[in-house]
Order: structure tokens, then C-alpha cells, then sequence
């Protein structure tokens, strides 16, 4: 039992590895985990205060320094309209390259690495607009659901706002 | 973006790379120095420029480019002599093949008649005898007699392939009638190296320079073409063995056609006695002469017929035979091979670097993406606030207690600094880019206006920032365009003031400090100042009973739209130049000075900041953010408890200063940034934006002075009204570039999101 067990497990991570699949970072806002693509994560940092942009979207946090470059970052909660977070030195920068640009998403924590198959992305239920707006799909990972972020809806949400 | 793209890029800069050279070189012949080495040196760069032309099927510049080689060629080898007129020609085709490199980068057509007059002139010249005389160029009509009459046929051979830039089949011209001259038998034996392929030559062009000694049999020797799975892409599977009948050729000048090649082919060369030339070949031999060497189309129809593998087979089944040992009637006269280092081929090399160590004594250099340059500032930038940030950690009990760890940090200061000085070394480059544009600005000016005008320049190494001097190509421009058009006179009218008739422009450049100077000065009549102050009332620039000094006066040319012409010319007389001069320099930071002398000429000085990178602020509080306000617009800061605030009918709050009203913007409103300080114990920064508009921003502190490195807000978001970019603070903060000309529009209402 316990070999067919691990066969199991085994045939999943080949699996994994296959093309169907899928590496996220999940990561957390409040009870609600969210994820997204491994591969556009650049570098993930703690918060360390960032300087407020002017005139610009509440979501919008301000910018950093990431290493001689200014990145802007983007509060995940505020940009799903459940209010601005209060950020502490446990939360977490999330730095994404979404097409030629660099952005951070500030979230509450970082979980998980988890692999998906494609075949398990479900579409995003229609009836919120934030929601099938900024998803690309949920999947659901040892019964959690975790939203996959749209990046450029979240990023380019910014310039259409304004 | 796919790599031919990336070819082309690299293609064009090595282009702009080699006209600069080109530039140069002939600067110098025209100052008489010609000799070999320069025009070598402009054969090359040609030669250079016409074969990537090639590569990339850029037909019109490979086209122009071969009939300026062809003469380049006969000035080379002595057959035309490079007089001035020569000399002319020359330059002008030089600008000519700008045009053309510039038309191909853009993709612009510029008709089929562009450059033809020229390729006129150089075919009259290069063709001597057959065109020479009847295409009135009467100079170079004697050149005519130093032809070799032998030479007729096989030129105007040639020239049907100049005429068809596309690089002819292969069986244009090799096959050639049956040997009819029994006399000076070469037998040529030519291996290329894969290198020769990799550094774009084309065996092609070697026979074809080849038949330009005399008749010339090209055989091809296929045997090692591997069977089609074997065959490998880059290959080389093909060797010539190339008979050249010539009663002239000598070894030397057979060699002298694969110098380029020299070291990278397997050559040997070696004079037939001539009972034991070759007989003429078979039709088999035929079928392999004309299939291509590498890459042409395959011409014969018995050949075509065959598919690739059957080719190979065939050529296969032929190999034993055409492995035959070198034919014993190979008679080794004269061998040369380059392969081992003679002392022949030591003194080729010599001569070829000749020219290059001219240029700066051994300087080499490597191509490198400016992307990666400012990749490596960024770190150095972001190691030099770490070491800021550990030597502040240092406190005086961790000094006595670890002695060692502090000097190990003084050390790395040291090294840090240093390393950062040697990176910005990296982005300055020579002036002497810009510099090179000019003497040909000055030339079409000078023939457009009828005047003589003759270019000095002056302190070409001085280097810059890079990002500074691609800011200074439009600025000189309309400057020197200014002094070609405004400043120097007519001869006539130069003569009657017992001026020489040629007119000078000096551009020079030298470092001063922490600037760097730019000057542009002209010998001709200097600013007309009366004029000046006349068009200035009439426009009502200045009052109609305004006195204004010398100085003032000059300065009015920068106004916007300020012209003294009388009629606008295609040159000059729209009143943009200067107004574009004062507003590039003072967008990187720069100002201009200038000063005329009624009579003797005007000379216009630009001061720029060694680096754009770097910019001097003033660090501002705002809130609780840090703000920084570039210098160069400050032009005074007032206490508020001291200013004088009034309020304007609209209730906004305005600025009285030096009995001028002047708009006030709070920061901390502006940016929606709660102050908590009383207004007494904030600060107004008085700041002058373009057009001399003031504007008075109100802040809650000044922090101090400091020098920045500005960072784009684009690169990774959006611009922000009233923001003009970003800095990072030696603590590792983001501070705001507050943009002062943004702020003097009113705000715009956002829209409720």
C-alpha cells in the first residue's frame, strides 16, 4: 500500500514536470491565497517602507529601490477594493517582471510553491467584475482555492483608472 | 526580433563607425597628407561598408560603393592621381555613401538617379581612356595615357557588373574562352578557412579582382563535399584551383588580391613554363566551374537537372580522380604561404596596422551594449550607499573594539569610489562623434550660401557622457548653421573689409571643472546689434524706450520665433535654432553663453555638466516624503514667516517678491501629502521654469544640498504629473525629482475612480 502510495506521488511529480503543468507561488491576503506564475517572479522581500507616488491610485503604494532601479508597488488588497493594507515588517514584496516591466505586489505572506495542471484551472465564476477582471482562472490545491492573478489587469488597471 | 536583425544593428554602427574614420581620413588628405596609408585606410572602410551592404542585399549602396572602390582603386594603384578636384570627389562620394548607409537603416528609397552623377564622374575617371575626355572632365583628361591599353577590355567587363550591384551568377564571367596567350602562366591554388567565410569575404570578389589581371580560369574542386546528411551548413567543401593567364601578373600582385584573405586560406601560387598550360576543359569540368562555390544559384541546365544528393554522388564517384597528387607540372618557382610566419608576411601585417596605430597607439576596444554600462553603474550605485549605510552602522565602541573591520571598510571605500569613477569613465566618450558631422554641414553650407568656409576643430578627445552628447548634434548644428548663414560674410564683402576670403569656424571643446566647454566661433561680422534691438521693438519683445546692455542684447537672439532675417531661406530665418540650442542645453543642465564683437565674429559657448547622470538638487520635505528640486531652477528660498503673501482674485494664494507677483504651489497639498508643520516654519523655493516663468513651491524643510543620479519612473510605471523622475538617496530611499515646469499648469481633475 504504502509503495502504491509512493508510485502515485512519484508519477505525479513526473507529471508535474510535464508540460501540463504548472508552478505557482501562492501567496496571501488575509484567509484568501492567490498565486501566480513562477517564472514572472523576479525576487520576493520584506517590507521595508516605500516612498508615496503623488496623484497616482490608492493601490498604488509608492515605489522602491530595487537594487539602483524604482519599482513601483502595488497593494494586492487595495487593488481587490477591500482596503489599503497596514503594512508591517512581516509582509512581504512580491517582485514580478510583467512584459518589459518590473512591478512588486505587496501581499501579507508568502506560503507556497505549488504545482498545478493546467487541466485543473477553472474559469472565474462571471458576476464580480474585480474578479474575473483580475484573475485568470482558480484552481484548487488540497482544497484551497487559490486565484491566479491577471498581472497586466492588476499592473494596467493603473493606467486605465487614471 | 531575430538575428539578422541583430546583424543589421551591429552593421550599422560598424557604418557610422567607419564613415567617421572616413571622415577623418580625408580631413587629413585634404590637409595634404596623402599618403599610401590614408587612402588604404579609406579603401578599407569602403570596402568594409560595401561588403555587409552586400550581405544584407542593400543593392544601391553596394552599387555606389563599387564604383567609388573601382576609383579608390585606381588612386591606389597610381592610375589617376588624387588631385584636388580627385580629392573633391571624394569627400562628396563619402557623403554620398552616408546617404546611402542612412537610406538603407531607414528604409527610404532615394531614387535611382541619387549618386548617379557622381558614379558618372567616377566611371569618366575610372574608365580614362573610353569615357575620360567625352564626359568633360577636362582635369583628369591627361590621366587617360597612363592607361594600360590591356586594360580596356576586361574594365568595361567589369563595369557591366558595377551596373548590376546583385553579385552576378557564378558563370558570368569565369568561363572563359580557350587560353589564347601563351605567356605568364599562373597556377593558383585557394583553400579558404572557415574564418575567410566568417569575416564575410566572398571568393567570388577575390577571382573577380583575379580577371581584372588577365584572363582567368576558375575550376572548382568539389571531392569533399560529404553526402547530404553529413553536410554540414558552415562547411567547407570547396577548394579552387584558378589559372590566370597574364603577361603582367607578377606573384606579388597575384598576392596582392588575397592579402585580405591572408591567414585564413590555404594559398599557394605558383608560374606555369607556358608549353604546359592547361588544355581546355571538359564539359564536365565546365558543369563544375559554373556550380557555385558556396551559395549562388546553379546556372547549367544539365547540372540543375540533378537533384543535391545526386550531385554529391557524382562528385563523389569523381573524387578519386580529381585526388589526383598536384599535377607535376606545377613548377615551384614561386611559392607563397602564408601560413607559417615569414618574414613577408610580418612586414604585410606591419603595414596594415600601419594606419591604425596612427590613430592612438595600440588602443583597443570592445563593443559593448549601453544597456549592460548602466547595468554595471546601477550596482556600483547600489554598492556605494551599502558601504554609506555599514560605515554609518560604525559606531565608537564597535571602532575600538574592531580596529581591523575598520579599516577594512575604509578600504572598500577607497575601492568603491574608485570603481564608481571608473565606471562613468565608461559612458564618456569622445565629442569627436558629434565633431565628425560637421565638416560636412559646413561644406553643403558653404555651397548653398556661396560662401568659403573652412571648419577648425579643436579638442576632439575631450570625452562627455554619452547621453550628453547625443543632446549635442541639434545644438551644434543650428549653431554652426547660425555663424555659416548670419556671421561669415561674402568674399566679395570679406575682401572689401580685407578679410581673407575664407571664412573660419572654430568648434572646440574643452574640460573646465566639473563642466565641459563647447565653443563654436566664427571670424565674420558679429551680431548686428542694432538690428537686433530693431526687430526686437518691432516684435515687442523689449519696450520701445527699454536700454538694454550689449550682453542683453546678444542674449535676445534665443528668444522663441526671433529672427533678424529678412526672408526665410532653406538654411536659416525661422527663428528656431537658437531658441532649440538654449532649450537642449538647458534640458541636460548646460547653459549658453555668447559673445560677439562687431567686425572681428561671434563666439557662442555652451557649458555642460560632465555627466546628465548626475544632477545637483536641493533635498526637500514634504510630508514625510523627501523631495528634490533640481538646482539649476532654484532661484532663491525664503523663509514663509518672512515672504509676503497676497491673494489673488480667484482666492489662490500668490507670491510678492522683488515687486513681482509670482503663482504659489504647497507641495503638500499639490501632492495630497498632509503637512504637519505650521506654515512659519516652512520654506519657500522660488524657482525660475522655462521662458524665466516663476513659480514658488512651498515645503515643509530644506534638508541640504546634494548631487543625484536621476532614474526613470517610466522604465517600471508611468509618469506622475508634477513628478520628473526619481533618485535614490544614500540611505537606500526613493526620493521624488519634483518637475517644476509640470507644476506651473494648473492640476488636473482626476477623474472619481
Amino acid at each position: 500500500m504504502d509503495n502504491l502510495a509512493y508510485k502515485d506521488e512519484y508519477g505525479a511529480t513526473a507529471q508535474a514536470n510535464a508540460q501540463n503543468s504548472l508552478q505557482l507561488i501562492a501567496f496571501s491576503i488575509g484567509e484568501q491565497t492567490y498565486g501566480v506564475e513562477i517564472t514572472t517572479v523576479r525576487e520576493i522581500r520584506a517590507w521595508n517602507g516605500a516612498t508615496p507616488l503623488p496623484n497616482t491610485r490608492e493601490y498604488v503604494r509608492g515605489v522602491i529601490n530595487l537594487r539602483g532601479t524604482i519599482v513601483p508597488i502595488f497593494d494586492l488588497r487595495a487593488r481587490f477594493g477591500e482596503g489599503v493594507t497596514s503594512p508591517t515588517k512581516n509582509h512581504v514584496v512580491v517582485v514580478m517582471s510583467v512584459g518589459e516591466k518590473w512591478v512588486g505586489i505587496l501581499v501579507d505572506a508568502v506560503s507556497d510553491i505549488l504545482t498545478v495542471s493546467k487541466d485543473d484551472i477553472h474559469n472565474v465564476p462571471e458576476g464580480n467584475s474585480v474578479d474575473t477582471e483580475l484573475l485568470n482562472g482558480i484552481v484548487t490545491h488540497e482544497s484551497r482555492m487559490v486565484g491566479l492573478i491577471d498581472l497586466h489587469a492588476v499592473v494596467s488597471g493603473a493606467k486605465l483608472d487614471g | 526580433m531575430s538575428d539578422l536583425d541583430d546583424f543589421k544593428a551591429t552593421y550599422f554602427d560598424e557604418c557610422s563607425e567607419l564613415l567617421t574614420e572616413l571622415e577623418e581620413q580625408f580631413a587629413a588628405i585634404e590637409a595634404g597628407e596623402r599618403t599610401p596609408d590614408r587612402l588604404n585606410a579609406v579603401f578599407r572602410a569602403i570596402h568594409s561598408i560595401k561588403g555587409g551592404g552586400g550581405a544584407f542585399g542593400f543593392s544601391e549602396l553596394v552599387a555606389f560603393a563599387h564604383a567609388y572602390e573601382t576609383l579608390l582603386d585606381h588612386v591606389r594603384d597610381g592610375r589617376i592621381e588624387l588631385s584636388d578636384p580627385v580629392a573633391v570627389l571624394c569627400i562628396r562620394a563619402n557623403d554620398l555613401v552616408a546617404d546611402f548607409v542612412n537610406s538603407a537603416k531607414t528604409g527610404t528609397k532615394l531614387g535611382a538617379a541619387y549618386g548617379a552623377e557622381e558614379r558618372a564622374q567616377f566611371d569618366a575617371l575610372s574608365n580614362g581612356g573610353a569615357h575620360g575626355a567625352a564626359a568633360g572632365d577636362d582635369e583628369n583628361g591627361p590621366i587617360v595615357e597612363e592607361f594600360d591599353i590591356d586594360f580596356v577590355p576586361v574594365m568595361v567587363n567589369l563595369d557591366g557588373a558595377a551596373a548590376a550591384p546583385v553579385v552576378p551568377p557564378a558563370d558570368d564571367s569565369f568561363v572563359s574562352a580557350p587560353l589564347a596567350v601563351e605567356k605568364g602562366h599562373w597556377e593558383i591554388r585557394f583553400a579558404p578557412h572557415s574564418e575567410l567565410y566568417a569575416r564575410a569575404n566572398d571568393p567570388l570578389l577575390l577571382f573577380r579582382e583575379l580577371a581584372n589581371l588577365g584572363e582567368l580560369t576558375v575550376e572548382a574542386k568539389l571531392n569533399e563535399i560529404p553526402p547530404l546528411a553529413d553536410f554540414e551548413p558552415f562547411g567547407i567543401y570547396c577548394t579552387w584551383e584558378l589559372t590566370l593567364v597574364s603577361p603582367t601578373a607578377t606573384a606579388e600582385s597575384i598576392g596582392e588580391v588575397f592579402e585580405f584573405v591572408e591567414g585564413n586560406c590555404d594559398l599557394s601560387i605558383a608560374q606555369l613554363s607556358s608549353k604546359n598550360s592547361k588544355a581546355e576543359p571538359s564539359l564536365a569540368d565546365l558543369a563544375q566551374i559554373v556550380t557555385p562555390p558556396s551559395a549562388a544559384p546553379v546556372t547549367d541546365a544539365e547540372v540543375e537537372s540533378l537533384s543535391f544528393a545526386e550531385l554529391a554522388e557524382t562528385v563523389k564517384a569523381e573524387a578519386p580522380k580529381r585526388a589526383a597528387p598536384p599535377p607535376p607540372k606545377l613548377v615551384k618557382s614561386a611559392e607563397i604561404d602564408p601560413a607559417p610566419p615569414s618574414l613577408a608576411a610580418e612586414e604585410l601585417d606591419d603595414r596594415r596596422a600601419g594606419p591604425d596605430d596612427r590613430r592612438g597607439a595600440g588602443v583597443q576596444s570592445i563593443r559593448v551594449d549601453l544597456d549592460k554600462v548602466d547595468r554595471v553603474v546601477n550596482m556600483v550605485g547600489e554598492l556605494v550607499i551599502t558601504q554609506s549605510m555599514l560605515t554609518q552602522q560604525m559606531d565608537d565602541t564597535l571602532r575600538a573594539q574592531y580596529q581591523e573591520l575598520v579599516r577594512g571598510l575604509e578600504v572598500l571605500a577607497q575601492t568603491t569610489r574608485g570603481l564608481q569613477d571608473a565606471v562613468m569613465a565608461i559612458r564618456a566618450q569622445p565629442v569627436k562623434s558629434v565633431f565628425s558631422r560637421m565638416p560636412r554641414l559646413v561644406r553643403e553650407l558653404a555651397q548653398k550660401t556661396g560662401k568659403k568656409i573652412k571648419l577648425e576643430t579643436i579638442g576632439e578627445a575631450t570625452e562627455i557622457d554619452k547621453t550628453v552628447i547625443e543632446q549635442l548634434s541639434d545644438p551644434l548644428t543650428h549653431m554652426i548653421r547660425n555663424s555659416a548663414d548670419h556671421g561669415i560674410e561674402t568674399p566679395e564683402k570679406r575682401r572689401a573689409l580685407g578679410k581673407p576670403e575664407m571664412g573660419t569656424i572654430r568648434l572646440s571643446a574643452e574640460q573646465a571643472g566639473g563642466n565641459i566647454l563647447i565653443a563654436v566661433e566664427d571670424d565674420g561680422g558679429g551680431i548686428n546689434r542694432d538690428r537686433v534691438v530693431q526687430v526686437a521693438r518691432d516684435r515687442m519683445v523689449i519696450g520701445p524706450d527699454q536700454q538694454l546692455t550689449e550682453e542683453q542684447i546678444d542674449n535676445l537672439i534665443f528668444a522663441p520665433g526671433f529672427s533678424t532675417a529678412e526672408a526665410v531661406s532653406d538654411i536659416s530665418g525661422r527663428g528656431v535654432g537658437m531658441d532649440v540650442v538654449l532649450s537642449n542645453i538647458k534640458k541636460i543642465g548646460g547653459s549658453v553663453h555668447v559673445k560677439s564683437r562687431t567686425g572681428l565674429g561671434t563666439r557662442m559657448t555652451l557649458r555642460l555638466p560632465l555627466t546628465l547622470a548626475v544632477l545637483d538638487v536641493m533635498l526637500v520635505k514634504v510630508g514625510p516624503s523627501p523631495y528634490v528640486i533640481p538646482l539649476s531652477s532654484i532661484v532663491e528660498t525664503i523663509q514663509c514667516s518672512r515672504a509676503d503673501f497676497g491673494r489673488a482674485p480667484s482666492g489662490a494664494k500668490v507670491l510678492r517678491v522683488r515687486g513681482e507677483y509670482v503663482q504659489v504651489v504647497d507641495l503638500a497639498e499639490r501632492f495630497e501629502l498632509g503637512s504637519g508643520a505650521d506654515l512659519a516654519n516652512r520654506f519657500v523655493v522660488l524657482c525660475e521654469a522655462e521662458g524665466g516663468v516663476k513659480i514658488a513651491l512651498i515645503v515643509d524643510d530644506i534638508i541640504g544640498q546634494q548631487q543625484v543620479v536621476i532614474k526613470s519612473l517610466e522604465e517600471n510605471f508611468e509618469s506622475i504629473e508634477g513628478i520628473a523622475g526619481g533618485t535614490i538617496l544614500g540611505d537606500g530611499n526613493v526620493a521624488l525629482i519634483v518637475d517644476v515646469q509640470g507644476l506651473k499648469a494648473p492640476k488636473l481633475h482626476k477623474n472619481a475612480a
